[in-house]
């Protein structure tokens, strides 16, 4: 099958778990026989084309841009058009797989020229994602995401909770959504690295424990929270430190927001890491928090769950169904830094219930979130999408 | 709602700017000028948002022929890709 997929982030143009999804899944398919062409934007120092593990890369230069975000939009989508144009001269094209509403334009413009199926996963929505639409932008994206579902022959969504929200929010026929899981490279983590070096190349103490986030530092991902448990886990453990791993337009406030616990000395802020950096890092951590108040999957869970780290996720969306409290993991209530906090404390207390949800995990990361399984069920909606 | 969701500092907006209009690399680095022409932002202003955010950075300057150029780094990149990812 030839299957062109667009996506506005493909590695290494990473922000957060779209670039990772993308990259997971186009490398399953390839694996799997399949032809796959992902077409995304250029990013400084990659290449504008490059063939990876199976996968045919187009990095598309913007060559116009406009202040506006919207209008830029709608400018890269043209050249993603053009080249999807282009390429179609030579390939037949079976399939048109959009990630999100960023590339609707050029997605739906190339299923009406090239008469191919089109196949969109919905990994958040604005609604979701903003609380609401409060902005004439909002309510023009939320527009787009409709209107890149209702031209969408079959719809993906990562989790139940996902699809509750899109069937419900677009008024969209349930048969025509799919769930599909996001999946994790388990292999990367069978390394083994000297957790006192790594500490070290880190500026953190061989004898502190890690507290990890991971994730963009916007207020979806709920990063307040675990920085308000600070006082509460240091308080029990003294030798824990909160390391915060990402960037993100809100992080300023979070500095601030740490500097007011008075906890700012036991609570790191590294920015963006490497993929190796952050595997070592993850594999040297003792707890992973994601203390997300929205979270349509939450891709960084099922990491750690790979990576042996015991997780404490807060209870919503997509979260509450990867993990099983108590089995998995730890679900935390919402927004809510006690429950962290008390989740985190009982985790690095009792070493038996850590190493319980970390064998419970690893073995459902091995039996469910494989990127080869998440691969076929895709193949299975493209072969439906090509049969309606 | 929480006015969390919707406050972000007038420098990231700044810097979203920069990134929409394609300053993304030294090839495509903007004098002050052309930044305060983009941006329809007063100079001073202009220069008090590059100048946190060359400190922060997720703005690189270059200096040609004693004319300062401005671009965002791949950091800023991923400050800018944050917001909408």
């Amino acid at each position: 099958m030839n299957i062109c997929m667009l996506t506005w982030e493909y590695p290494p143009r990473i922000v957060g778990g779209l670039a990772r999804h993308c990259f997971g899944l186009a490398r399953a398919l390839a694996r799997m026989g399949h032809s796959v062409h992902v077409v995304t934007l250029d990013f400084p120092g990659a290449p504008q084309y490059e063939e990876s593990d199976g996968v045919k890369i187009y990095r598309t230069p913007i060559e116009l841009g406009h202040p506006s975000f919207i209008v830029w939009t709608l400018l890269f989508n043209h050249f993603m058009e053009k080249k999807i144009g282009m390429l179609s001269r030579n390939i037949k094209f079976d399939v048109i797989h959009a990630h999100d509403w960023l590339v609707a334009f050029a997605s739906i413009a190339s299923k009406h020229y090239l008469k191919a199926p089109l196949i969109s996963t919905i990994h958040s929505t604005e609604i979701g994602r903003s609380h609401g639409l409060h902005s004439p932008d909002s309510y023009l994206i939320d527009g787009i995401e409709w209107w890149l579902t209702y031209e969408s022959k079959r719809v993906i969504v990562a989790s139940n909770s996902m699809k509750n929200e899109v069937e419900g929010h677009f008024r969209l026929p349930s048969w025509k959504i799919d769930v599909i899981p996001n999946a994790v490279d388990a292999s990367k983590y069978e390394i083994t690295v000297d957790r006192a070096l790594v500490k070290r190349r880190f500026g953190i103490d061989s004898s502190e424990r890690i507290v990890l986030f991971v994730g963009r530092l916007v207020p979806q991902k709920g990063v307040e929270y675990l920085i308000m448990a600070a006082p509460k886990i240091v308080a029990q453990h003294p030798e824990a430190r909160i390391v915060i791993v990402g960037d993100g337009w809100s992080k300023d406030q979070l500095w601030n927001l740490a500097a007011s616990t008075g906890y700012r000395h036991k609570i790191t802020f590294l920015g963006f890491l490497s993929d190796q950096d952050l595997i070592e890092l993850t594999l040297s951590s003792d707890v992973l928090v994601v203390p997300s108040i929205y979270e349509p999957f939450g891709i960084v869970a099922l990491e750690g769950m790979a990576a042996g780290v015991p997780v404490v996720a807060s209870n919503t969306g997509g979260l509450a169904e990867v993990i099983e409290h108590d089995k998995t993991g730890f679900l935390a209530y919402r927004e809510n830094s006690d429950s962290i906090a008390w989740g985190v404390n009982k985790i690095l207390s009792d070493s038996g219930y850590a190493s319980q949800l970390v064998q419970n995990a690893k073995r459902k990361i091995r039996e469910v979130y494989s990127w080869d399984a998440v691969a076929k069920r895709t193949v299975e909606t493209y072969e439906k999408a090509l049969g309606e | 709602m929480s006015s969390k969701f919707t406050y972000i500092p007038d420098e990231i907006y700044f810097l979203c700017i920069l990134h929409n209009v394609g300053a993304t690399n030294l090839d495509r680095a903007l004098t002050l000028e052309e930044i305060v022409r983009w941006t329809a932002t007063d100079p001073s202003k202009a220069e008090e948002n590059l100048t946190k955010l060359i400190e922060n950075g997720y703005v690189g300057v270059s200096e040609i022929f004693g004319v300062k150029k401005y671009f965002i780094t791949i950091e800023g990149i991923r400050k800018v890709l944050s917001i909408y990812s």
